[in-house]
């Protein structure tokens, strides 16, 4: 029944979806627009609350269930392990695709319909093509070929609060991104027929998306840096930099329809970025869901699937990129930028991010592309990212403080520098406090805090003064983006690391603080054993400070190992303890990491997300949503 | 000019896109994951045996000739898929053939090879899937060549394919 009901629904969502693609051609179909978007939505509603319905039942005749669930799993992990797989996560895809269709309908009115059916029916495309793609490749809605009495059990690592909201959060944005698409499509392909403020309705949903992608990625890095315990927290692979590059043109998108809107300068690169944003996400869902990259995160493997993401992808971007490159001469202009202003400073930090993303790209394609020649596998890490990303992204950040402060047109130079004033000096103040406390050297790490400070001051000293010219939910955003940058400098730049072997009653050192080995037990979890060793820490003035208990769990329904590091968190740095292999008697190896400021990272990028949001509920009121 | 410039990003993009599409179809494949066992000694086991009375001892039939072992089982739908290929080497190959039924119900296995035909000169029972720790198993099916003297030549995660079929083949040929 439920394998029925499923693909029923998922069945009606590609009817609704096409006929979408049908009806929207013509405005005068207004009442057929409205049953194909109200459909699909409910359809795609109901398919995905069944999948969940089966998750939570635990029916093994779903073989997506089967493959992915188990009887004794937590509910919560049942819940996530929904999209936790392949055929659940594009369900949720398209769940939230269709979410963001009813929204661009509810845009509908008599002034904007050829723009919002145009845009309909881009989505109808898009939401037509995954729907094919799940149902011809990745069905959720499989019968087991023969009767089970209890799931495989779903991969042990994945089970954390963190990485069950990571995947929808990150999907919101990669799928809002497809608005923006959408729309962009619909404006070259009007014209300007109709003189629609395109740019305003694109810009709730950049932000949306953008705001979300930014708090997905943020968990996701929690939870690599919690659950994998390596002791970072970011690592160059493939997917995280799939998820990092629609971040950098969504940010560069965000900023340009700042542009647009105060100047109608920039349009026809706005255009682009709209349409490369959702390119990339999809591109990225392509190099992860083929298996042509292997990562963390590969899926199940299935050449088909490749094959199919690659023609879509080449639809969608060779219709949209030809589009653009044979309409767009109609939204070039010819103003001018003074580079002391605020979109001339958007305009250098537009370029540095694509800049950025171009790099980035380079890095995750260059052992394909060397493949694809030569016939050799190489693997590009942390040392080229790192070393090409970074001196691009210092000048933008020094940019991103003066920007803001700019008026648009055309500042004076000595106006500028008096503006600026009370930042530098507060700057100076903060970074000579710190590294009066922290008297640790070293050129990088210095360029960051500084940059961090900044930022911090530049947006603390324009949130205090209140100004109504500036947007707060901007202003938030950036001072995130300092607290960010600190972590950021803190973690990578000072980070101890100490790899030891230690019996029980041993003890070790790192920083300032005196870890003690007191005892290892046998603990049990509600679908787990374990065994737990107990830490003592001490301060160099042999104060008591935590217990850090890490763990070496075993899951014997997946048949998995995991570590789960124990963590001690305050304002200016973390403990980060690892228990690796040993016995009773050549001891335990253990892995102990002093990393500081970490904590920043997490709230920095809190702060972004709620700068995000209420940029988002501000640019939602201007379209009356 | 600027309409030449203009074009520029669809013909970048497409051709990011070629060398993803050569990618996907020149014999690559990305299932050919690099194992620690490759050129190394079959790991050694024991196990129950699905059809013999005696008990199945790696050490003991791992020598003198090809072996191919392949991690299958009722409930996976690519074991199915792919059981047409093992059925032919079978068929057409002077190779011995090893099934490990992965973590599966031995009734239905049974039933399951009697409906498509057993190709398994052995089956092996691993039914908490400790055997498929030792030999490194990403996920079923799985498929392991070994040659005359015990050692690991070939290891494909994921179904036999037509290609992967060809490329056995050669693998074989090239120990015999």
């Amino acid at each position: 029944m439920t394998i029925f009901l499923g693909n029923l629904f998922l069945l009606l969502c590609l009817i609704f979806s096409i006929s979408q693609f049908f009806t929207s051609q013509k405005k005068s179909r207004f009442r057929f627009i409205a049953i194909n978007v109200n459909g699909l939505l409910i359809c795609s509603f109901l398919s995905f609350a069944l999948l969940i319905y089966s998750y939570v039942i635990s029916d093994f005749s779903v073989l997506n269930v089967f493959e992915n669930s188990h009887t004794t799993k937590p509910l919560l992990y049942k819940i996530s392990g929904v999209w936790g797989n392949h055929e659940g996560s594009l369900l949720l895809w398209i769940l939230v695709l269709t979410i963001f269709n009813y929204f661009i309908f509810k845009l509908y009115n008599d002034n904007n319909s050829n723009f919002i059916t145009k845009t309909l029916q881009v989505q109808g495309l898009i939401t037509a093509g995954f729907l094919l793609f799940t149902i011809l490749t990745s069905n959720p809605f499989q019968r087991t070929v023969s009767e089970q009495s209890n799931g495989m059990g779903f991969n042990p690592i994945l089970q954390d609060p963190a990485l069950a909201i990571h995947p929808p959060l990150l999907y919101i944005g990669y799928v809002g991104f497809s608005a923006a698409f959408s729309m962009s499509v619909a404006t070259l392909f009007l014209n300007g027929d109709q003189k629609i403020p395109w740019y305003n309705y694109m810009k709730p949903f950049v932000l949306t998306a953008w705001t979300f992608l930014t708090a997905g990625i943020a968990l996701g890095s929690i939870w690599a840096y919690y659950e994998l315990g390596w002791g970072g927290w970011w690592f160059w692979d493939p997917v995280e930099n799939a998820s990092f590059m629609p971040w950098l043109i969504g940010t560069a998108l965000l900023h340009s329809l700042i542009v647009v809107e105060k100047r109608k300068s920039l349009m026809a690169w706005v255009l682009l970025l709209a349409i490369l944003a959702f390119l990339l996400s999809v591109i990225g869902t392509f190099l992860v869901r083929s298996g042509i990259l292997t990562s963390v995160h590969t899926f199940a493997l299935d050449p088909s699937r490749g094959v199919y993401i690659l023609i879509f992808t080449a639809l969608l971007g060779g219709y949209s990129l030809i589009l653009f490159g044979k309409k767009s001469k109609n939204y070039f202009d010819s103003n001018y930028f003074a580079l002391f202003s605020k979109e001339g400073s958007i305009l250098i930090n537009n370029v540095l991010m694509i800049v950025v993303c171009a790099t980035v790209f380079l890095g995750t394609i260059y052992p394909l592309i060397i493949e694809a020649f030569i016939n050799k596998k190489i693997s590009v890490g942390e040392p080229y990212f790192n070393s090409t990303t970074i001196p691009i992204i210092i000048p933008a950040i020094l940019v991103m403080g003066v920007g803001p402060i700019l008026a648009w047109n055309k500042d004076k130079k000595g106006k500028i520098f008096k503006k600026i004033l009370p930042s530098i000096l507060l700057t100076i103040i903060m970074t000579t406090l710190i590294f009066s406390f922290y008297q640790s050297y070293n050129f990088i790490g210095m360029i960051g805090i500084i940059l961090g400070f900044w930022i911090i001051s530049n947006n603390i000293i324009l949130l205090i003064k209140k100004n109504r010219n500036y947007s707060k939910g901007m202003l938030i955003a950036h001072l995130g983006i300092g607290l960010l940058i600190l972590g950021i400098t803190g973690s990578s730049n000072w980070q101890e690391e100490k790899i030891t072997r230690l019996k029980v009653n041993k003890s070790t050192q790192i920083n300032e603080y005196n870890i003690i080995f007191k005892e290892i037990n046998e603990i049990k979890g509600p679908n787990y054993v374990a065994i737990e060793g107990n830490f003592m820490v001490y301060d160099k003035n042999k104060n008591y400070i935590t217990n850090l208990k890490p763990e070496n769990r075993y899951y014997p329904i997946t048949k998995t190992f995991t570590t789960e590091a124990s963590i001690h968190t305050n304002l200016s740095r973390d403990l980060y303890l690892v228990l690796g292999e040993g016995n009773l008697t050549d001891g335990w190896v253990v892995k102990v990491y002093h990393n500081p400021l970490v904590i920043w990272i997490w709230i920095g990028a809190l702060i972004i997300f709620t700068g995000g949001i209420v940029s988002t509920s501000n640019n939602l009121r201007k379209i009356k949503i | 000019m600027k309409n030449n410039i203009l074009i520029l990003p669809s013909i970048i993009f497409f051709l990011i896109l070629s060398i993803f599409l050569y990618l996907l179809v020149i014999d690559r494949n990305p299932s050919e994951i690099p194992s620690n066992l490759l050129n190394r000694n079959a790991p050694i086991f024991e196990a129950k045996s699905l059809f013999k009375n005696e008990k199945f001892i790696s050490a003991n039939e791992f020598k003198g000739e090809i072996i191919l072992v392949n991690f299958f089982a009722t409930w996976c739908k690519p074991c199915r898929d792919e059981h047409v290929y093992i059925q032919r080497f079978s068929d057409e190959k002077d190779l011995k053939i090893i099934g490990i039924n992965y973590k599966d119900n031995n009734k239905k296995t049974i039933k399951w090879l009697k409906d498509l035909g057993n190709p398994y000169e052995n089956v092996l029972i691993d039914k908490n899937g400790k055997i498929a720790i030792d030999w490194g198993v990403y996920g079923i099916p799985e498929t392991f060549i070994i040659n005359s003297n015990g050692i690991i030549k070939y290891r494909n995660v994921g179904p036999i394919t037509n290609k992967i079929y060809k490329k056995i083949n050669l693998i074989i040929n090239k120990n015999e």
